[in-house]
């Protein structure tokens, strides 16, 4: 009986300690600024949406969530297709010297570097290609990141996958690729997708390299732009709590929908 | 019946087109990884050995900017605020991490929720939680003043504060990542065979001798996994700071990749920057095989 008053306890305030930051943040973005600063309410007394209402009219908040989504999501796509065929080439050829292996490790000790290593040298290549502040200065950047970790999560995949079907699918007349479309690719599906939602979320979240190489609206994706936000409005808590509503919202949202297949990749793999 | 046995042997071994087939589906892939990461890998290493002004390069100057680092005061400061923040986030989340796991191993109602409930903090992104941190420590509109003025005290001043802030920056960090540790070591947990527990609880063993002989030592391979995949991450974290305190208040809060950031977009000092970040990247290299290295021994023994 004691043991599950415990559990019940703990339970109640793992859950608070988790939940209490994000409460305050939903229910600051629903107060006036005025009610905020002078009355200290610890809920909203006058509920009002007119925080997010402005950050949308006079924020450039349509033009952050646009950019989000289409950086993202080239990124992402192109990633997983050159990455889907780079892991299937290193988990199933033997090339000479060993080069898939070599080359399967050399991307992962790319993974290991911070990205903030290459921050310089990437600002400097998109200032001479003129690609600062566009969509395909970004797309190209995370396009790589991203390259470098479906390579080696698909690789982990693919090598659960049997080879008997592939083989038996070329004696019954395909080519190498075609097998490895219509049968490996498929069986990889699941694989496939946890890989994809994980990028998904580490490229929308990405913040460093958004911030180095966007200024404008033009291309500057939702967390950068909500940082921005921050910078000019050092007091304006309310409008602060409502980019941080919209900042997460669609994130957390995408993340409970499949956090089935997420902890894989939030895992590095530790976890199968 | 020859003739097929030919053909399907020469058709898996390959031949033509297929000859070619791992070079043709690697290239995409590695052509992008060689011109947007290699390429500026190989530059930045240039760059860390030129000095620069107003963004170009104007000499060479060898190793300079390496040797400079070590008597840089800011540098180095930055450095023991970073292995501060990193030792003492990452220990706090492993023991905590460690505790839940332990405690969510046996199945009871509400373990579900809050295992959902525990993977908001990780998902959210990085700059929305030290907003999240922002909104509970001011000082005028703060939960820890409402509250503190709800209990009939004062205001409470969290960022303002050297130590503070710093503290405050380690529960930031504890809050986003206790649960990855939680959700590693919990799977690890899962994992163990059965039998050893058995055999204890009939040999009649107390839960501390338990956990002392035999989860702890069968979980440490896991628990070092966890904490190394940590430690790597912490040393790179920038964009919860740079929202939360920037650095301040003085240099209390100012990880090593904040100083990195200033110095190279702030100060323009593009060649020094690129020696500190090269400096990093060796920093946790050495890091990331000394581990790898580490956990083949325990594997081994």
């Amino acid at each position: 009986m004691s043991t599950r008053l415990a559990r019940i306890l703990t339970t109640i305030f793992v859950l608070a300690v988790v939940l209490l930051p994000i409460y305050w943040l939903v229910s600051t973005s629903l107060k006036s600024n005025r009610e905020i600063t002078q009355e200290g309410t610890l809920y909203p007394h006058v509920p009002t949406l007119d925080n997010y209402v402005r950050l949308f009219t006079e924020k450039q908040f349509g033009s952050y969530l646009t950019n989000s989504v289409v950086v993202t999501f080239f990124s992402v796509a192109i990633a997983l297709v050159f990455g889907a065929m780079g892991a299937y080439a290193i988990a199933r050829f033997r090339l000479p010297f060993a080069a898939e292996r070599k080359i399967g490790l050399f991307l992962l000790t790319l993974r290991i570097i911070p990205p903030v290593v290459i921050l310089i040298p990437v600002y400097l290549l998109m200032l001479s290609l003129g690609l600062l502040d566009s969509w395909l200065g970004l797309i190209a950047t995370y396009t790589a990141f991203n390259i470098t970790f479906c390579v080696w999560m698909m690789e982990s995949f693919f090598r659960e996958i049997p080879v008997d079907l592939e083989e038996a699918a070329m004696v019954d007349g395909d080519s190498r690729f075609g097998a490895f479309r219509r049968i490996t690719l498929p069986l990889a599906a699941p694989g496939l997708a946890a890989t994809a939602i994980f990028a998904v979320l580490v490229t929308f979240n990405e913040f460093l390299f958004a911030l180095a190489l966007t200024a404008t609206p033009r291309a500057m994706t939702m967390p950068r732009g909500t940082a921005t936000l921050i910078g000019r409005i050092d007091t304006d808590w309310a409008s602060m709590a409502a980019a941080g509503v919209i900042g997460a919202l669609p994130i957390v949202f995408f993340a409970l929908l499949v956090q089935r297949h997420l902890v894989r990749g939030l895992t590095m793999g530790a976890v199968k | 019946m020859q003739n097929g046995m030919q053909a399907r042997k020469y058709r898996l071994q390959g031949a033509g087109l297929d000859l070619a087939l791992p070079y043709l589906m690697l290239a995409p892939g590695l052509t992008v990884v060689l011109g947007v990461l290699v390429y500026p890998l190989w530059d930045g290493l240039r760059a860390s050995t030129r000095a620069y002004r107003y963004g170009s390069p104007v000499a060479d100057v060898g190793f300079h900017n390496y040797v400079q680092l070590w008597s840089d005061a800011q540098f180095l400061n930055s450095l023991w605020v970073t292995v501060k923040f990193v030792a003492l986030s990452v220990s706090i989340e492993a023991v905590l991490g460690f505790a839940l796991a332990l405690f969510c191993l046996r199945e009871f109602r509400g373990i579900r929720l809050l295992r959902t409930v525990l993977i908001i903090p990780m998902v959210i992104t990085p700059v929305v939680v030290a907003i999240l941190f922002r909104l509970i420590y001011a000082s005028d509109a703060g939960m820890l003043t409402a509250l503190s003025v709800a209990m009939g005290g004062g205001g409470v001043q969290i960022l303002g504060n050297p130590l503070n802030a710093f503290i405050g920056l380690v529960v930031l960090d504890v809050w986003e990542w206790t649960p990855l540790m939680f959700l590693i070591l919990l799977a690890g947990l899962q994992s163990l065979p059965h039998e050893p527990f058995e055999a204890a609880r009939v040999d009649g063993a107390g839960s501390w001798r338990v956990f002392a002989d035999l989860t702890f030592p069968m979980m440490r391979p896991v628990l070092a996994i966890a904490i190394v995949l940590r430690t790597i991450d912490a040393f790179g974290t920038f964009d919860q700071v740079f929202v939360l305190t920037r650095g301040g208040p003085g240099e209390a809060t100012r990880l090593i990749s904040i100083y990195g950031y200033d110095t190279a977009f702030k100060f323009q000092q593009t060649g020094y920057a690129a020696a500190l970040f090269v400096t990093i990247g060796l920093v946790v290299l050495a890091l990331a095989f000394s581990a790898i290295r580490l956990l083949r021994r325990i594997d081994a023994s």
